[in-house]
């Protein structure tokens, strides 16, 4: 007897994708909304639904404010203006990261990871010349003119640079919570997302084991074909209704807590800091992030190393002597446990987790924002057209996915591993072999002899290229034992280093102070050609 | 280092401003700004395009060469063409506002053609305006209106996506490559596809015209392009 599939289950396979539920708001929600319904929505003469679920209780992070310069062709893709983003978000131009105090907590102790690819970086073994160098000049000033514009505090344009166009690659530092709520307009009135503010009090299922609907309290049930999981760090469908566990990664990352605040400037025509700055703490780090009228200041830290009562100590003391107000000045202190760690599968039947469900780890490369804009990014480029191709795109976007978390756990373990403080069990334990992960650990003995290239770093689109391990390897002050270059490979990196101070002198004339260009975009738009 | 005074027939009142069109009276630029309702006399001989200015803003200016300094219609007899836009014309000239705020002719006291020896007299011996100084009164108060309209064209413009940056190389006979970059132009296609109602309101509100007087100038390239290549002719 030949055996055929019930006549129900063949109907669900085929059943097409044309309502998508997204449950939780937030940036990732609303990222997601915006990013699906600007490819497949009405304002793209598409026939896909959207349809966003928002609890009006459940607060959000709100300390997410870091972005990558993908952010500025997200924005563009769905359709905002740079100008009003800007305004409504309070954001500024980041273009990269400072590490002080990571190597020996030494005076001189800090090194930048800017966004601009060093120069000639692929046809040129800068990190070689740089090694046989006699001076000391840190690897990032002299193979790219970035850091010497964030040391002069200019804006990465000007203002007659058209929206989204970049002299020098930048990203943003903002109000995560504004972004959320700048994000909901654009969806609801531009592009076609239907917003219910509602609770979610259950999940309704089919036979088969998809979700059906999600019930909420006053609106009765939203049915659909897809449902993304955004409600952060609960994860209330793929967690919490499908009990998909998560990968713990405390073992390589042991940061597990994180104490945030607001802190006003004295001086509202304060110079505004072209990157966040993240300093080592004996256990931990603090993130500082400036705004145009405050900092985001956070400490993230181990609570295996330290209590909360220490953390909280550290951070004021970071406050103070950063030019801060005096600690009885500043409020209490927000405090978040996070789990670092990702889930075991991501997609799972027709239920997809974006954002802080999807896992979190510590803010050190600002990456929890680019990972939603990829997922959505990736959950709208291979829509499948029907249930039944369904799970093997969730099959490969969980394979992707897993890669890419692995990657950013190496890629933050990297800033940790070549330490060379002892002042605490902290970074000595950062140094133990069995807290590096495998990849990381024969990758380094490869990159003792030459530099990070594309032979490690093998996918299509790495999240992390090797420019990025670059920056870090070297800032971190490793120094690779190449054999000596040949003359014309000596003077190809040469170039490369002139080329690097030549267009920073260039551009340290032409560009503005990045405060005086945010004080512009306040009342002048942005051009947008 | 410009110098500019409030006119008056009292402290000014033996200047005189040479007339002539020539390389040491400052008009070899290569570009001067025009504004919507110069277009028409424009666009015959000169193209128009756009270029930014130093806040973002887009302004329409009439192209003279390809270079910083190079007016391809300027030479030793004089600027050799019927119609010299008005924002060359009113030079020395511009207006300011006095102080209490009403617009007043000034006059650039540094311009090389002001002096009090050669050229035509501001002032009638007896203290009122001569015909001359009449004369650019009314082409700075035209210009100043003009001016004024460019922001809302620009608006519509950019509201309708009809402008797009542009690149011209060129191979003059000298063998080097030229490149004129940085303006922007009317994007063609997209004007050919605007519907009924952008089009209704683009006529409307006045632009419709100018903007195919802007279409129309870029004609003019061949003719810029054949000057060039004959100065350089020249010069070889």
């Amino acid at each position: 007897m030949r055996c055929r599939p019930p006549v129900h289950a063949r109907s669900h396979l085929s059943r097409s994708i044309g309502h998508v539920v997204i449950v939780g708001g937030g940036s990732a929600g609303w990222l997601t909304a915006a990013i699906l319904a600007a490819e497949h929505g009405p304002a793209a003469s598409g026939e896909l639904r959207i349809t966003l679920l928002e609890s009006p209780d459940v607060p959000t992070i709100g300390v997410g404010e870091g972005t990558w310069p993908t952010m500025r062709d997200t924005l563009r893709r769905i359709g905002v203006s740079e100008t009003q983003f800007l305004r409504r978000c309070d954001a500024v131009f980041k273009q990269g990261s400072q590490f002080v105090g990571w190597v020996d907590g030494g005076a001189s102790d800090r090194y930048y990871h800017p966004f601009v690819l060093p120069q000639r970086h692929f046809d040129a073994d800068l990190p070689a010349a740089w090694a046989a160098r006699e001076d000391a000049v840190p690897f990032a000033m002299l193979a790219s003119f970035q850091p010497s514009l964030c040391e002069a505090g200019r804006a990465p344009k000007q203002a007659a640079t058209p929206e989204f166009a970049a002299v020098a690659n930048y990203a943003y530092h903002l109000d995560a919570a504004k972004l959320g709520a700048f994000l909901r307009e654009h969806c609801t009135q531009r592009l076609g997302v239907r917003h219910v503010s509602d609770h979610m009090v259950g999940v309704e299922a089919h036979e088969h084991g998809d979700i059906a609907a999600v019930r909420t309290r006053d609106n009765g049930d939203l049915h659909g074909d897809l449902f993304i999981d955004c409600t952060g760090l609960r994860s209330l469908l793929l967690g919490g209704h499908y009990g998909i566990g998560s990968v713990c990664r405390k073992d390589v990352l042991f940061n597990d807590r994180a104490l945030a605040v607001q802190v006003p400037h004295d001086d509202p025509a304060a110079p505004i800091a072209c990157q966040t700055v993240s300093t080592a703490q004996r256990n931990g780090w603090v993130w500082d992030i400036g705004l145009s009228a405050r900092r985001g200041v956070g400490h993230v830290y181990s609570s295996a190393h330290t209590s909360d009562e220490d953390a909280e100590v550290a951070l004021r003391a970071y406050i103070a002597q950063s030019g801060g107000p005096r600690a009885e000045d500043i409020a209490s202190p927000l405090k978040i446990a996070i789990e670092p760690g990702y889930r075991e599968r991501f997609w799972h039947r027709n239920c997809v987790a974006v954002g802080l469900s999807s896992g979190f780890i510590e803010p050190l490369e600002a990456s929890s924002l680019v990972l939603v804009e990829l997922a959505a990014a990736a959950i709208a480029d291979t829509l499948p057209a029907d249930r039944a191709a369904m799970d093997l795109v969730a099959h490969r976007f969980n394979a992707l996915f897993t890669y890419r978390w692995e990657r950013v756990i190496d890629f933050l373990k990297l800033h940790y591993v070549l330490t060379q403080r002892s002042d605490s069990d902290y970074w000595r334990d950062h140094r133990c072999p069995e807290t590096v992960p495998e990849r990381l650990r024969e990758q380094l003995t490869l990159w003792r002899h030459r530099a990070p290239s594309r032979y490690d770093l093998t996918h299509g689109e790495e999240i992390f290229p090797s420019a990025s391990y670059h920056y870090i390897l070297y800032g971190m002050g490793f120094r690779p034992q190449t054999p000596v270059l040949r003359a014309a490979a000596r003077e190809a990196a040469e170039d490369g280093f002139r080329e690097a101070a030549a267009l920073a002198r260039k551009m340290l004339q032409a560009l503005p102070s990045h405060r005086e260009l945010i004080d512009h975009i306040r009342t002048r738009d942005l051009p947008r050609i | 280092m410009p110098r500019h005074a409030q006119l008056n027939n009292v402290d000014h009142r033996d200047l005189r401003v040479v007339v002539e069109r020539g390389v040491t009276w400052g008009d070899a630029v290569m570009s001067a700004l025009t504004f919507p309702a110069e277009f028409r006399d424009v666009q015959s001989r000169y193209p128009i395009v756009f270029q930014k200015a130093a806040d973002g803003s887009l302004q329409p200016v009439a192209l003279f060469g390809f270079e910083a300094g190079e007016n391809l219609f300027l030479d030793a007899r004089g600027w050799e063409s019927g119609y010299v836009p008005m924002s060359i014309e009113r030079q020395p000239f511009l207006i300011g506002l006095s102080a209490d705020g009403a617009p007043m002719v000034h006059i650039d006291l540094e311009h090389p053609r002001v002096g009090t020896d050669e050229g035509t007299p501001l002032f009638r011996p007896h203290g009122g305006t001569s015909e001359y100084l009449e004369y650019i009164s009314g082409v700075l108060q035209t210009l100043h209106d003009g001016l004024r309209e460019t922001p809302t064209f620009v608006e519509a413009l950019l509201r309708h996506d009809l402008l797009e940056s542009f690149v011209l190389d060129l191979e003059l006979d000298d063998g080097a490559q030229h490149r004129l970059a940085g303006y922007y132009t009317v994007h063609e296609e997209r004007l050919a596809q605007l519907d009924a109602a952008a089009l209704a309101s683009l006529h409307r509100d006045g632009h419709l015209q100018s903007i195919y007087m802007l279409v129309a100038s870029l004609s003019q390239f061949r003719d810029l392009i054949d000057r060039a290549r004959k100065r350089r002719a020249a010069a070889a």
